[in-house]
Parts: structure tokens; C-alpha cells; sequence
């Protein structure tokens, strides 16, 4: 009893300093309540970790054949069975987190950075500049992702780096849309008004005081993409256009085992279910952001 | 929501895990027993359905380069000679046939009163009027190839019919059994032109009805046939299947009487149940890796005998076509005319290594390895990489799609300017003679790529002069010794990694009989039969 109430006092001594409320502590506040989400934050923490130590913690070296045991079943041994060439599923999957996670994260990073760019220039400066960057994300627009994708790689040539460039050429154009649309409301705040009479550069009003305006949509939309193009990537990577073999991509290990779907098919579920699961968290993770992050949501 | 959504992750996780749980139990009842226990399914009706993986190109004999296209035309046409069950030539048309001592000139008896479908009778005119259309530098046709080496084509009387040729050339007899050499009615030539692939119009047991590309082509029984055959089947459809599993499902649901090919991966889990039997039998299609015998390190015998010692041949048929395939013990298959044995490269990594060792590359190298973007050689060519990976070969597998893999091996023209390093290729001989099987892929620089498909870039005066002077009679005995010090040689020498021969694979209705599939991969069916 005693300590519950030294508990109190304590929390009024130093509420002064709790109540001084930083933006980063609303989120927090508000994400906590996110369950699902904070489920899906951790579980991509815990699949970062996973990547950076990979093969480490794989139980079987990732592409040591075993011609003695291919096609195996789930068991005790082979957590995941084995596929095509004896190789041990489970660990291979670890082995692909790394690589699926890398192309998925660089290639939005990639995308946030350039369509981030070409927004801001494009909602400050108007005009003709956005009437030319606008009508060309509109001409990728028309392309369905994948088409897109698949276009891009036809003419660079099949492989995993080949893949990011692609899938980040097809995240330009939405990062655009979302920061040029945020990059005119914030234009036309007081703020701004402010900054620009008493002659701030452009450059300088641009980074300083839009572009932050801007990050929390940015992030929300970045955890929303890496979902998609986690999924483009093994697409791409299922038709042959990615990951070469002996790789172990996830969607090149679903297309090595479209050959035994109704005779061993466990060799597909395993990487679809890392696929399928990695992807739902990205996506929970984005959605829990964004109802952190978005202003408009009383709490 | 969000429940919604932990419901049916929940719901997908149970799905994954019962398919799982399902595969366990399915792989440990497979080929059990042999099919002789099933009992015969009941078919309704006469008509009989095929489902084929490929669509047709071309209804014309002539002009026809895919083996798919032959199996149909087949059905409807005849040569004047044919292949058996075990590629050996057959007399068809031809009741007799004869050739003098240099293969120049070739006599054929043919045939009394057959007649073509539309009626117009089978004679030595008929036989010439196809030679003369065949043999035509001008006709543009895809098999003038194989027989513009004839000179002249005579009439003898009704029934008779020379053929001279301008140089000898001992595999005649059995380019004449190649489908190409199939003949189509003068007056449906005359009538069609070149469009006579859309109507065609033979001898054979059964009579052309309709065609929708790319959906299905109908042929009907042919009411006089000239010959004895099963009369039991009214009419057959060839319906182009390409998804593995679609066709399948057709087999099992009795939409489909047969099924060619039957993927390997699931022959086992389908054999012997709803009626089906899987056969399979020795094709002439062989499975190699060539490595450019022109380039370093490929120029060193030791470093190609090493690979050869490197390959285990045993696991690369399991992995790569569930064991449905036989080692390669020669550059031809066994059911190829004038094959002779050799001493398979047994898998020993100890020699291998030493001979890498004595080559100088200890250390191994690094290479390309092209090939066709299909699943399946892409998991050969994927085998291959793990193999050689043991000798520290470190090899890329690069699968292209099969246009841009044509453009990389066959437009190069200058051999020294070839990017090709190691390819993995598969051959069908179709005229079932070892010319065929050498010639075009070890035959020297006139095969070198883009004019034939030389990709080892092999070039051995030895094989040559053997292959010339095989070609140069028509005395089976001294072909045989020329092959067989060809195949030798060529064995010894090393240009591929030799890798299996595979089987051909069909599915079936038990209630059909007299229906297979010849060692080239086209299908046989003049003497099908239903039983009930």
C-alpha cells in the first residue's frame, strides 16, 4: 500500500516534465494502443535480427545438397522438409529473410528518397515543374506495378539488383503524389508565410520547415510499400526475372517448387508463409502508423 | 477487423498445415503396386480425346520442324516408309525398297491400290509429285533440307519410283522415315498451295476434320483404309494442354483418354488409380552439358574429364527427372541406329580433383553455364552448379527465355567471338541414325553455330573423315564401323558432360490399347484400340 502511494508521488514529482508532451511521445502513446501492430513491430525486429545473423542461427548450411534426402516432409530433423535437391527449407528461408528484406527495404528507400525529392520541388514550385512531374507519374501510374516491373527488367536485364531499381522506379511516382499534395498544404501556412518574408531561401524553406511537415506521411507510407514490394520482388523473382539460383529468395524457392505442389507441397507453403507473414506485418506495422501518426485522430 | 484478420491468418495456417500433412502420407504410397489389380474403367462412346502439352504449328509434313505437329499429322498421313516401336525402318507405303552400294540411288516398290483421302490414288506420280515439292531449293519449306540432296525423282511404271541423289549419302533410307517424308495428295497440293498445312489430306487411318488453333484438331476414322488397323476409335482430338496440372486433372476426370508428357514429378502419385497407367520406355532424346572446346579452360581435356568425374549421373536423374532417364553411355541413345556402347564416367570426386590438380586448377575457375529457362533445366542446370561447385568450379547459371538463348548461340558468327562457355541442351535424333545424332553437334566447323548446333565447337579431323566416310555408302557393315570409331573418339575426347537419355512418358486410360510413343517423342496410335 505504502509503495503504491511512494509510486504516485513519484509519478506527480516528475509529471511536470511527462506532461511536457514531445511529438515522439504522443506517437508513442498513441501506438501503444495498437496491439496488432505492436505485435507486427516486433516481429520485424525480431525477422531484422533474423537477417543480420542469418546463417548463424540456421540449423544446415544453405546450399549443401543432400541428394539422399530430397522432397522430405516436415519433421523434427528438417523443420520445413527439404526441396528439389535435399536442402534443408527452414534454414534456407532464414537464409532468404536477408535478401527479401534488403530489396524490399533499399528499393522503397530508394523510391521514398527520389519521389520524396521530386514531390517537394513539385508542390513548392508549382507550375510548369509539377504540370511535368505530375503528368509523368501519371504515365507510370497507368502501368500496373508488376507490368511495370517486369518492363523495367526486360530492358535492364534479369537480377536481384536489377529488380530493386525496378521496383523503386514504381515507388517514384506514389512518394511524389503523397509529398507534393502534403508539400501545398504546408506552402500555404502561416509558418512558411513567415519564414519567406523575412527571406529565407527556397532551398532552405524547402528542408527546413516543409520537408518535416512531411515525414510523418513518409514513414507511414514507407512501412505500407516495403509490404508490396517485398511482394513484387519475389514475384518478379517467381517468374525467373530476379534472384538467380541457387539463391534463396523466397519467391525463386516458390518457383522451384511449383513442380510439386500435389506431390510435396510443403516445399511451396514454407516461403509463401514467410512471405505472406512478413508482408501482413509490414502492412499491420503501416497501419498502425499511420493511426498514430495522423493528427486528425483524437485520441 | 482486426480479428477478422487473426481468424483467417489462423484459417490459412491450418489450410498450410493439413497440405502438409497430407504430403507426408502421399509420398509413402506411391508404387505400391504395379496396375495390373485396377480394374478397367467403363468409356462412353468411340471418341478419344489426347491432351498434348504444346499447340500445333503446322498440318503440312513438309513444312514442320516440332515433333508435336508430326504426332497429328501422323494420324492422318503415311511415308513410304516409318519407324517401329524401336526406331528401326519399316516398309509403310513402299511394299519393298532398295538402294545400290554408293546410296545414290533408291528404288522404291510401292503399294497397290491405296488412294488418298480425297480419293485421288496413290501411284509413283503421287510419290513424285511430293519429292519434287520436297526437294525444291526454292520452296522455302523448313525439311527441304533434309532432302535436297535428291537429284532427280523417275517414274519407272505405276507402282515403281527411282530416286537419284547427287552425292551418296548412306542415312537416306532413314530420312525417308523421318515424318517429313510423309505424302500429301498431288491434287490437295495443287488445290491448297502452301495452305495445304490447314487442309491436309493423306493416306492415313484417319481423316482431317477440323482444326481451331491453339484449341483442339479433329480427325475422324478413315472408313477405307488401305491397311489393317484397330477400327474401334471413331474419331480423335488433340486438345493443347500446356499447364502440367490441367492436363492432369483432364486424365483423371476421363475429359482426356492420354496424356503426353506426363510431368515426372507426379507420374507416381497418379499411376494406378482412377483407371490410369503410367508408362514410360528409353526415348533418342539426350541430356548433355557442352563446354566450348575452343575456349581456356574447356581447350584442356584433363579439366573436361574432370567435370565428367564430377557429375554424379545416378542423382542427377532423381533430382532433375525422378529417376525417369537412363545414364548416357555414348553421344547417341541406344535406340539411335549404329549406337555402340561406352564406359561411363563413373562419379569419382578423388579423380576429378586430381585432375583439376594435373590441369593446373587446383583452384578451380570460374564459368557460365546457359541453358533454357524451363523449370526443368533450370533445376538441371542448378544440379550441375552443386556438382561442379566440388571441384571449385563456381559456375552462373544463366536460364534465358528461349528467343533471346538462340540469339546468344546462333547469331554469332565469327567462332572466336562466341560467348558460350558451357550450354546445357538436349537432342532428338527424328530420322533415328546416328548421322543425325553426330553430325549436326560434333560434325566440325561446317556445324559450328549459327549453320547447325555445334556448341562444343568441336572440331576433330579424326570424327570428320569417320563421319564422312559413313556417310559415303550404303554398306550398313562398314556405317557401323565408322559410327561406332566415331562414337570412340568421340567419347574419349570429352566435348559434353554426358549426362542421361530420357524416358518418354505417357499417361493413359486403361481401356486403350496400341497407343505409344515412339523413342523420338511422336506419338503412335494407327493401331488403337478401345477395350471393355
Amino acid at each position: 500500500m505504502s509503495q503504491a502511494a511512494e509510486l504516485t508521488t513519484d509519478q506527480t514529482l516528475s509529471s511536470p516534465e511527462v506532461k511536457k508532451s514531445t511529438p515522439l511521445r504522443g506517437f508513442w502513446r498513441k501506438f501503444r494502443k495498437q496491439r496488432l501492430a505492436l505485435v507486427s513491430g516486433v516481429f520485424i525486429v525480431l525477422l531484422l535480427g533474423v537477417a543480420a545473423i542469418g546463417p548463424a542461427i540456421a540449423p544446415y548450411t544453405i546450399d549443401q545438397p543432400d541428394y539422399a534426402n530430397v522432397l522430405q516432409g516436415p519433421s523434427l530433423e528438417h523443420l520445413a522438409g527439404t526441396d528439389t535437391y535435399g536442402r534443408d527449407i527452414f534454414s534456407r528461408i532464414i537464409g532468404g529473410a536477408r535478401i527479401s528484406l534488403f530489396v524490399g527495404l533499399l528499393s522503397v528507400f530508394l523510391g521514398a528518397v527520389v519521389g520524396t525529392f521530386l514531390g517537394l520541388i513539385s508542390g513548392f514550385y508549382g507550375k510548369w515543374l509539377d504540370s511535368i512531374i505530375m503528368r509523368i507519374c501519371d504515365v507510370l501510374f497507368a502501368f500496373p506495378g508488376i507490368l511495370l516491373a517486369i518492363g523495367i527488367i526486360a530492358i535492364l536485364g534479369p537480377g536481384l539488383e536489377n529488380v530493386i531499381i525496378a521496383v523503386a522506379i514504381f515507388n517514384i511516382p506514389s512518394f511524389a503524389r503523397i509529398v507534393r499534395s502534403s508539400a501545398i498544404s504546408i506552402k500555404s501556412t502561416v509558418y512558411v508565410e513567415a519564414t519567406k518574408s523575412i527571406g529565407a531561401v527556397n532551398a532552405r524553406i524547402i528542408w527546413k520547415h516543409i520537408f518535416p511537415g512531411t515525414v510523418s506521411s513518409i514513414i507511414v507510407y514507407i512501412t505500407m510499400r516495403i509490404g508490396t514490394a517485398i511482394l513484387t520482388a519475389a514475384s518478379l523473382s517467381f517468374l525467373g526475372l530476379g534472384a538467380q539460383p541457387p539463391s534463396p529468395e523466397w519467391g525463386a524457392m516458390l518457383s522451384n517448387g511449383r513442380d510439386y505442389l500435389n506431390t510435396a507441397p510443403h516445399v511451396t507453403i514454407f516461403p509463401g508463409l514467410a512471405i505472406f507473414i512478413t508482408v501482413l506485418a509490414f502492412n499491420l506495422l503501416g497501419d498502425g502508423l499511420r493511426d498514430a501518426l495522423d493528427p486528425k485522430i483524437k485520441e | 477487423m482486426k480479428k477478422t484478420i487473426l481468424v483467417l491468418f489462423l484459417f490459412i495456417l491450418a489450410i498450410a498445415l493439413i497440405g502438409c500433412s497430407n504430403s507426408s502420407s502421399g509420398n509413402t504410397d506411391s508404387g505400391k503396386d504395379n496396375g495390373k489389380s485396377q480394374k478397367i474403367v467403363k468409356k462412353e462412346g468411340k471418341d478419344i480425346t489426347i491432351a498434348v502439352a504444346d499447340n500445333f504449328i503446322s498440318m503440312d509434313p513438309h513444312d514442320t520442324n516440332d515433333t508435336l505437329s508430326y504426332s497429328a499429322q501422323k494420324t492422318m498421313m503415311e511415308g513410304l516408309v516409318g519407324f517401329d516401336k524401336d526406331m528401326n525402318v519399316i516398309p509403310v507405303l513402299a511394299k519393298e525398297y532398295s538402294a545400290n552400294d554408293e546410296a545414290t540411288e533408291f528404288t522404291f516398290k510401292l503399294q497397290e491400290g491405296v488412294k488418298f483421302h480425297d480419293g485421288t490414288p496413290f501411284n509413283a506420280e503421287a510419290v513424285k509429285a511430293n519429292l519434287d515439292r520436297l526437294s525444291d531449293p526454292d520452296s522455302k519449306l523448313i525439311r527441304a533440307s533434309l532432302f535436297q540432296i535428291i537429284k532427280e525423282t523417275k517414274v519407272v511404271d505405276e507402282y515403281t519410283v527411282k530416286v537419284t541423289l547427287s552425292e551418296p549419302f548412306g542415312a537416306m533410307i532413314n530420312t525417308f522415315a523421318h515424318p517429313a517424308g510423309m505424302m500429301i495428295s498431288p491434287k490437295a497440293l495443287k488445290e491448297y498451295g502452301n495452305d495445304v498445312s490447314q487442309h491436309p489430306v493423306g493416306t492415313g487411318p484417319y481423316v482431317f476434320k477440323e482444326w481451331q488453333p491453339g484449341d483442339y484438331l479433329t480427325a475422324t476414322k478413315n472408313e477405307e483404309y488401305w491397311n489393317t488397323s484397330g477400327d474401334e476409335v471413331d474419331s480423335i482430338t488433340f486438345k493443347p494442354t500446356p499447364e502440367n496440372g490441367s492436363r492432369i486433372a483432364m486424365l483423371q476426370t476421363g475429359e482426356a483418354d492420354f496424356i503426353y508428357p506426363v510431368p515426372t514429378e507426379q507420374a507416381k502419385s497418379i499411376n494406378n488409380k482412377d483407371g490410369i497407367v503410367v508408362e514410360n520406355s528409353p526415348s533418342i532424346v539426350t541430356r548433355y552439358m557442352a563446354m566450348n572446346t575452343m575456349k581456356k579452360p574447356f581447350n584442356d581435356i584433363k579439366v573436361r574429364q574432370a567435370i565428367n568425374y564430377a557429375i554424379n549421373k545416378e542423382a542427377f536423374i532423381n533430382v532433375v527427372v525422378n529417376g525417369y532417364a537412363e545414364p548416357m553411355d555414348s553421344v547417341i541413345a541406344p535406340n539411335t541406329k549404329f549406337y555402340s556402347k561406352q564406359d561411363p564416367y563413373k562419379f569419382d570426386l578423388e579423380k576429378a580433383k586430381k585432375l583439376m590438380k594435373e590441369a593446373g586448377y587446383e583452384e578451380g575457375f570460374e564459368t557460365t553455364l546457359w541453358g533454357g529457362n524451363n523449370s526443368a533445366s533450370t533445376k538441371a542446370m542448378e544440379f550441375i552448379q552443386q556438382q561442379l561447385d566440388q571441384i571449385n568450379i563456381k559456375v552462373e547459371v544463366v536460364p534465358m527465355e528461349s528467343g533471346t538463348l538462340s540469339d546468344s548461340i546462333w547469331s554469332v558468327e565469327n567462332p572466336d567471338d562466341a560467348k558460350l562457355e558451357m550450354y546445357y541442351g538436349g537432342w532428338s535424333p527424328s530420322t533415328g541414325d546416328a548421322d543425325w545424332g553426330i553430325r549436326p553437334l560434333l560434325g566440325g566447323k561446317s556445324a559450328f553455330p549459327p549453320n547447325s548446333y555445334n556448341t562444343a565447337y568441336y572440331d576433330e579431323e579424326e570424327v570428320n573423315n569417320l563421319i564422312e566416310d559413313a556417310l559415303a555408302t550404303a554398306d550398313e557393315g562398314k556405317r557401323e564401323q565408322a559410327y561406332a570409331d566415331a562414337q570412340k573418339k568421340l567419347w574419349d575426347d570429352v566435348p559434353w558432360a554426358f549426362l542421361a537419355v530420357d524416358d518418354t512418358i505417357f499417361g493413359k486410360k486403361n481401356y486403350l490399347e496400341g497407343i505409344y510413343l515412339l523413342p523420338d517423342g511422336s506419338l503412335s496410335l494407327e493401331n488403337m484400340k478401345i477395350v471393355q
